[in-house]
């Protein structure tokens, strides 16, 4: 009998699985890098039209997050500064590095590049447009920013610390005792409970007994402060 | 399985002879009526025509090969998108990103400014609301609302044309800076709105100009009522009632709640809770006002009306003057044009019926001399008006309710002058809103335009008056342009600018101010050589000079207000003052001794009788027609008609059956010829319901001077043998219809956008002169047909004692009389079943389950808020029905409009939808054999008009929660009726399961896609964005913008709410800071989260006029309005908890489905006069449907 099959259909069905597993492998690789939604991509860390280094300014320098996000505490936006904010500075510090061109076109009307194009900063954490987040609300209850973006301060080059997913929101609504810390903390981003705890002897005012942990003092202040994080739709949504 | 209807409870027999209807298909009980209740929406709306499904199978295709080819290229060629954050380079004073900043604002109007605060985002103003803490603050009409959307309107005019063509400003400066140089002779036609900067500009360029003249021009400002006054108090008074001290109103024909106003209508509203404006007492009977109204076509004020009166627009005065000489007053004339008995009892069955009518009116307002007022319309003419200056003189109106002011509005000249001055040496300049080519009748306006030597027209359009114009100028808007007015009674305001002119549009003042400084250059300097500079002439500027120099129309407005007879200070404190307030303290009018002045000599024309007449009126959405291009005026229906973006001629029943109309509005049973066997009746057909393919009959009407076809629709309590029709429609089509000019659609310079083209037919051209009433000498129906978007059927709630209305009156019920008391205390228990109903077991407030949460602590807590827990009443006592809660709403909360066809097919998105309905008694006891007889047929033609607006009553146990298979719409701790718009899935399940009929779903992107092109929206990703387009500047930033496939719904202006309490949550920091404490030792109670009683006001409240809408938190108990409308305090039970008592006005709808609505409404309180004919009929109007 003759061969009914050339020989070469002996690895075609080789030949169809590979292609099958690289051509799904394609497909699942695409939609992960650019399908996983912009709230998620921890690690994320693009370069920024100028490389502002936070761990400089807020640990060496010492600079108060609000110098900057001055509106944090009163608008629901955090606001990334004005280059006045920057130029404020920069027009006695270095300003001839090659780093703040950006700031002098956009400032400087003395500068032989000047064009007036303001800053464009690239966003890293971005919530979907129906996500409506308020930084003032947490900032003035107690949430640190480093609850949220991490050790900024210690970012030479600032990234995504936190998947910013509706379930890692709800963990915190569900268990805000976690990350309660006294309003004068929330921007310190060295804090830590137990050493302040230390530092400031906490009794709680009916069990009568020493704060001792994060636990402790966050259960204290929600208690105390009255803190209801929702777990309704509408708290985000509308 | 079928469906399963829900049956109400039956009205019992001898409960109510008062039939109740919506529209006609409702009143005669059509089939197409009784599917639209029946339906979760109205037929078709789920449905493509079967011409866009075609369309869709042929593309489906190519869009799947197109968008497969696009994700292609998108995946090979793109990196991951980046998206960038661009901050200010030096940030503007008080702007905080994603925070909202107020400033006070007023809008220029004919009738007194409209103080406003204005909301802008970074720079965009977004809503206008009222200004509250101006002294003449009062709220903010539907025109108003959506002025704001004029601003953004992308074809708003941005080039200057020269003879209907591209020019540029230069050559404009050239042509008009030389004639400036020769000092030209000016004539400059202006609005009629009252601007003191305006004022002294005018005087100093007539001094400039010589021979110049101003005139002054608006088609619906009443010229002859201003005649007469001029008259009578002297040049550019002005009549502003104080509806605050009026107790008896009788209106002849005078639309003051709606497109008429002659003074504050909160104060009106305020009268008419009898003291109990602010809930905190019950309405007194002897407190109310009263309210007779005559007039030809339904208007909202006649819905607000105690008494009603239909009467022909020609036999107004005659009613006008009858009442004078009830009052003792001579009417010259009086026996020659007096109402003749035939007529008398054409209009209330016998003439003895109406000569009491007026003998008991009169008497009411004799017996309340010095607060009594009598109002005129404004269209009519001088007849009436003078009748009714000698009637209110006589009753003591002057010196009481009415003041009559010297307003700033003198030298101006009419436009009659105007056409009369103009000659061959005159430059014409035309600033004001008005359209005189469109809506001037006769030629004698054009013929002044082509005499002129040179014509020139600033405008917001490119209207037939531009494009008549040897010259047009793009106008800025006013949010984009310093100025100044004056509100009625003349509190000097100012207008600033929110943007810098978004298209370069130059404002009234800039012009003015430039044609001045034309004038004073040297312009011989030019040619001197050898100047050390360059010497270069003025040039017009639009909002900001070179370097961000300043408008010099602010320059000019600050030299106003610093005159003596304004602030009298040149200093920057009470300018900065009167920024911040919006208005200059203690400025006003000056009064005028209205009894000292000029006799009104009072007369009546005699009459011939008339054929059908024809009842021109203002438009509540175009107004004269400025607003054609504004899409959300368009799309909110008539407050009366419910017809949108159209107008048509409206006849009373009686008229249209005349007309043979009736039978073809709503086919009852056709009959069809058929050889042999005769006429045979077939199965009732409904041509006309409303929904897909409603079309209306048309009708040919023709008169003296013109002629046009026009739609026809049956208007209930219309006059009869009268045609009313609102002006300003019908300024350019592109379908050829009957007398409208032809434009083409993409035409840049076309006299309307794609929003206004093909709306309505133009009414002016019956006119043969300035007469708004105008005899007709044939109207015949025509075989046409044209499809109208008729909106009261679609959401027809369904249901017993919807809206509820109770008289002060004894009123007749199961044989024997119900006092008024008795009466308010029933109101509860006017549902038949209410009385029955269960108490309210509500499913959120369930104590101890563990449904959701083990945590004992939690339970109570996230199930229901001890903080917050919103509610709120809407009274229709004060209720108008005028649809600027509507548009408020479409602005706070970005709906979109939808266009003509989807509305008609019942998609419109208005989350406050204003139901109107019509009543009347048919059926009365007789009084001496005690059996039921049929009421009078001038009863049953006059019905009673009720609005209500409904909007998403947030159940406690709302039922679209339970059948929403993916939980997009939950409950909140705080008692809304939630929903999260990314989790829905668009089954529309909980539409079908509403009650109220209170949700709406986006069948298409009409956000995204633009719905005024043809079929755009069956184009899918082929079809026309309007992403980007300026009206997206619009869009509040708090609110998600919806999408295709989601249900919405109102949701209490949750972003206010939300930003509200987040403000408030400030207060631990404040309280650090303030005790200068540790952050660890400051207790925060819950108190303290609380937000301050009424401090939140929603978007429909913050717009009502009538202060009809209270909301708030109820448990705020006492101090909050909304409470006090609903609970009349607490009483202690047998058991010792505590219980509400119910405000007994106020009432849940449909409460006997067990809902519990949070939005309870109060009822209607009718104030009859009893000795009045009509007494017993009115107050009755408590809607009961299906």
């Amino acid at each position: 009998m003759a061969n009914f099959f050339p020989r070469w259909t002996n690895i075609l069905p080789l030949k169809i699985a590979v292609c099958l597993g690289v051509a799904g492998a394609s497909v699942v690789v695409g939609f992960t890098y650019y399908a996983t939604p912009k709230a998620q991509r921890v690690g994320y860390m693009p370069s920024q039209p100028i490389p502002y280094d936070h761990a400089l300014h807020v640990n060496q320098l010492g600079m108060d997050c609000r110098y900057c996000h001055s509106f944090v505490e009163h608008s629901g936006h955090a606001n990334v500064p004005s280059a006045s904010t920057c130029w404020n500075c920069h027009q006695h510090v270095r300003k001839d590095s090659d780093k703040l061109q950006p700031l002098r076109r956009a400032f400087d009307k003395d500068y032989e590049k000047y064009d007036g194009e303001p800053i464009k900063w690239v966003r890293i954490h971005q919530s979907p447009d129906y996500v409506f987040f308020n930084h003032s609300a947490h900032v003035n209850r107690g949430v640190s920013c480093e609850s949220c973006h991490g050790k900024v301060n210690e970012m030479k080059v600032v990234y995504q610390a936190e998947a910013h997913s509706m379930g890692w929101c709800l963990d915190c609504h569900r268990n805000p005792e976690k990350h309660l810390r006294p309003l004068e903390e929330v921007y310190n981003l060295d804090y830590d409970a137990k050493e302040w705890l230390a530092e400031n002897k906490m009794v709680h005012p009916e069990t009568g007994k020493e704060l001792k942990s994060q636990k402790d003092l966050g259960l204290y202040l929600k208690q105390h402060w009255n803190i209801k994080a929702k777990e309704s739709c509408w708290t985000c949504h509308r | 399985m079928s469906k399963r209807v829900f049956h109400h409870p039956e009205v019992s027999a001898d409960d109510s002879g008062v039939a109740s209807w919506r529209s006609v298909g409702e009143l005669e009980r059509t089939p197409s009526f009784r599917a639209h209740v029946e339906r979760e929406f109205p037929e078709g709306s789920g449905h493509l025509s079967p011409e866009d499904q075609k369309a869709t199978r042929r593309s489906f295709m190519k869009l799947m090969g197109a968008s497969s080819a696009l994700s292609g290229l998108t995946l090979v060629s793109c990196r991951r998108p980046e998206s960038y954050i661009v901050p200010y380079k030096k940030a503007p004073e008080w702007v905080i990103p994603g925070k909202p900043l107020y400033y006070a604002s007023t809008r220029p109007r004919a009738e007194g400014s409209v103080p406003l605060v204005v909301t802008t985002y970074e720079g965009r103003p977004t809503t206008l609301a009222p200004n509250g803490d101006h002294n003449d603050g009062c709220g903010a009409d539907a025109l108003t609302q959506a002025s704001v959307l004029n601003l953004y309107d992308p074809k708003r005019s941005r080039n200057f044309l020269r003879d209907g063509k591209k020019a540029s400003q230069r050559d404009f400066e050239g042509v008009l800076g030389s004639l400036a140089r020769e000092g030209a002779k000016l004539a400059v036609v202006v609005g009629e709105d009252d601007s003191p900067t305006r004022n002294r500009l005018r005087d100093e360029i007539v001094q400039a100009y010589p021979e110049s003249k101003f005139y002054t021009y608006e088609a619906l400002c009443g010229e002859a009522r201003r005649r007469v006054q001029n008259e009578v108090f002297g040049e550019g008074s002005q009549t502003v009632v104080d509806f605050s001290k009026a107790e008896r109103i009788l209106s002849l024909d005078c639309d003051f709640l709606g497109v008429d106003p002659v003074g504050s209508a909160s104060d009106f509203s305020r009268k008419r809770q009898g003291g109990g404006e602010t809930y905190h007492q019950d309405v007194a009977a002897d407190a109310m006002n009263r309210l007779y109204m005559v007039e030809s076509v339904f208007s909202l004020t006649g819905g607000m009306a105690d008494h009603r009166l239909r009467a022909k627009p020609s036999q107004m005065a005659a009613i006008a003057a009858q009442v004078a000489i009830g009052l003792g007053i001579t009417v010259d004339g009086y026996d020659a044009g007096c109402l003749s008995d035939e007529e008398k009892a054409e209009l209330l069955g016998t003439a003895a019926t109406f000569d009491s009518w007026i003998l008991e009116c009169v008497a009411d307002l004799k017996a309340h001399k010095g607060s009594a007022v009598v109002l005129a319309g404004s269209r009519h003419e001088e007849d009436l008006q003078r009748i009714v200056i000698a009637i209110n003189r006589e009753i003591g109106s002057y010196g009481g309710p009415m003041v009559v002011y010297e307003t700033g509005r003198t030298g101006y000249g009419t436009i009659a002058d105007f056409e009369a001055d103009v000659d061959e040496e005159t430059i014409v300049l035309l600033l004001g809103p008005s359209n005189p080519v469109y809506d001037r009748p006769g030629e004698q306006f054009r013929r002044g335009l082509s005499r002129s030597k040179l014509s020139i027209h600033l405008g917001v359009r490119t209207d037939a008056t531009a494009l008549a114009c040897d010259w047009h100028i793009p106008a800025a808007h006013y949010l984009e342009s310093w100025g100044d007015t004056r509100t009625a009674t003349g509190t000097y305001s100012l207008t600033q600018p929110m943007i810098l002119p978004l298209y370069g549009g130059f404002s009234e003042l800039e012009i003015l101010s430039q044609l001045l400084s034309w004038r004073q250059f040297d312009w011989d300097s030019l040619e001197s050589e050898g100047a050390e500079e360059q010497v270069v002439p003025p040039t017009l500027i639009a909002g900001e000079g070179m370097g961000g120099a300043p408008s010099p129309a602010l320059a000019e407005v600050r030299q106003t207000f610093s005159l003596p007879e304004n602030a009298n200070d040149d200093g920057d404190v009470a300018w900065k003052e009167a920024l911040k307030g919006g208005y200059l303290q203690s400025s006003s009018y000056q009064t005028v001794d209205a009894d000292g002045a000029g006799d009104p000599t009072p007369k009546l024309s005699s009459r011939e009788n008339t054929g059908i007449e024809i009842n021109l009126l203002p438009d509540a959405s175009v107004w004269d027609g400025r607003y054609i291009d504004n899409g959300w005026l368009q799309e909110a229906p008539d407050p009366i008609s419910k017809l949108s973006w159209d107008n048509a001629a409206l006849v009373s029943p009686k008229t249209a059956k005349e007309l043979g109309v009736y039978e073809s509005v709503e086919q009852l049973e056709p009959e069809t010829e058929i050889p042999l066997l005769g006429k045979v009746k077939n199965a009732p057909q409904p041509s006309i319901g409303e929904g897909k393919g409603a079309k209306a009959p048309m009708a040919l009407i023709k008169t003296r001077s013109g002629r046009m076809e026009i739609p026809v629709l049956v208007a209930f309590g219309h006059a009869d043998d009268c045609i009313s029709i609102a002006l300003g429609y019908g300024q350019g089509a592109s379908d050829g219809r009957d007398g409208v000019r032809v434009v083409r659609e993409e035409d840049p310079l076309a006299t309307v956008s794609p929003v206004g083209i093909n709306t309505g037919f133009n009414a002016n051209q019956l006119r043969g002169d300035a007469s708004f009433s105008i005899e007709a000498i044939e109207v015949t129906k025509t075989q046409g047909r044209y499809p109208v978007a008729l909106v009261q059927e679609h959401n027809a709630m369904n249901g017993r004692a919807l809206a509820r209305e109770i008289s002060t009156n004894d009123v007749e019920h199961h044989g024997h009389k119900v006092s008024f008391e008795d009466q308010v205390a029933k109101v509860r228990e006017q549902g038949p079943v209410d009385s029955h109903a269960p108490e309210n077991v509500s499913l959120y407030k369930r104590r101890g389950s563990t449904t959701w949460e083990g945590d004992k602590d939690k339970q109570d807590d996230l199930i229901s808020d001890k903080i917050h827990q919103w509610g709120m009443t809407i009274d229709l006592n004060t209720c108008v029905g005028c649809n600027a809660c509507l548009i408020a709403c479409q602005a706070e909360n970005n709906i979109p409009i939808v266009g003509k066809e989807q509305v008609a097919m019942g998609r419109e998105m208005h989350w406050v939808r204003m139901d109107r309905y019509f009543a009347s008694p048919m059926t009365e006891m007789d009084e001496k054999t005690h059996k039921k007889i049929a009421t009078p047929d001038w009863v049953q033609q006059n019905p009673e008009m009720i609005p209500q607006p409904v909007s998403c009553m947030q159940c406690e146990n709302a039922p679209c929660e339970t059948v929403c298979p993916v939980n997009a719409t939950v409950h909140s701790e705080e008692g809304l009726n939630t929903m999260a718009y990314n989790r829905c899935i668009g089954t529309r399940y909980c539409a079908n399961n509403c009650p109220y009929k209170a949700r709406r779903f986006n069948y298409f992107d009409y956000n995204k896609r633009n719905p005024l092109v043809a079929h755009n929206l069956y184009k899918g990703p082929f079809g026309k964005k309007q992403v980007g387009e300026a009206p997206h500047l619009q869009r509040n930033p708090n609110v998600s913008v919806r999408m295709r496939g989601v249900m919405e719904k109102c949701t209490y202006c949750v972003q206010r709410l939300e930003s509200a309490k987040i403000k408030q949550k400030q207060i631990g920091r404040m309280k650090t800071l303030q005790a200068g404490r540790k952050s660890t030792d400051v207790q925060i109670k819950p108190e303290d989260l609380r937000v301050k009683a009424d401090s939140i006001k929603v978007a429909c409240q913050d717009a009502c006029e009538a202060n009809a809408v209270s909301f708030g938190n109820l448990l705020d108990k006492e101090d909050a309005q909304v409470w006090r409308a609903k609970y009349k305090g607490e009483k202690k039970t047998k058991s010792g908890a505590f219980e509400l008592v119910h405000n007994p006005r106020n009432y849940d709808v449909l409460q006997y489905i067990g809902t519990a609505p949070r939005t309870s409404y109060l009822a209607r309180v009718k104030n009859p006069n009893p000795t009045m004919p009509d007494a017993v009929y009115r107050g009755l109007a408590t809607i009961n449907t299906a």
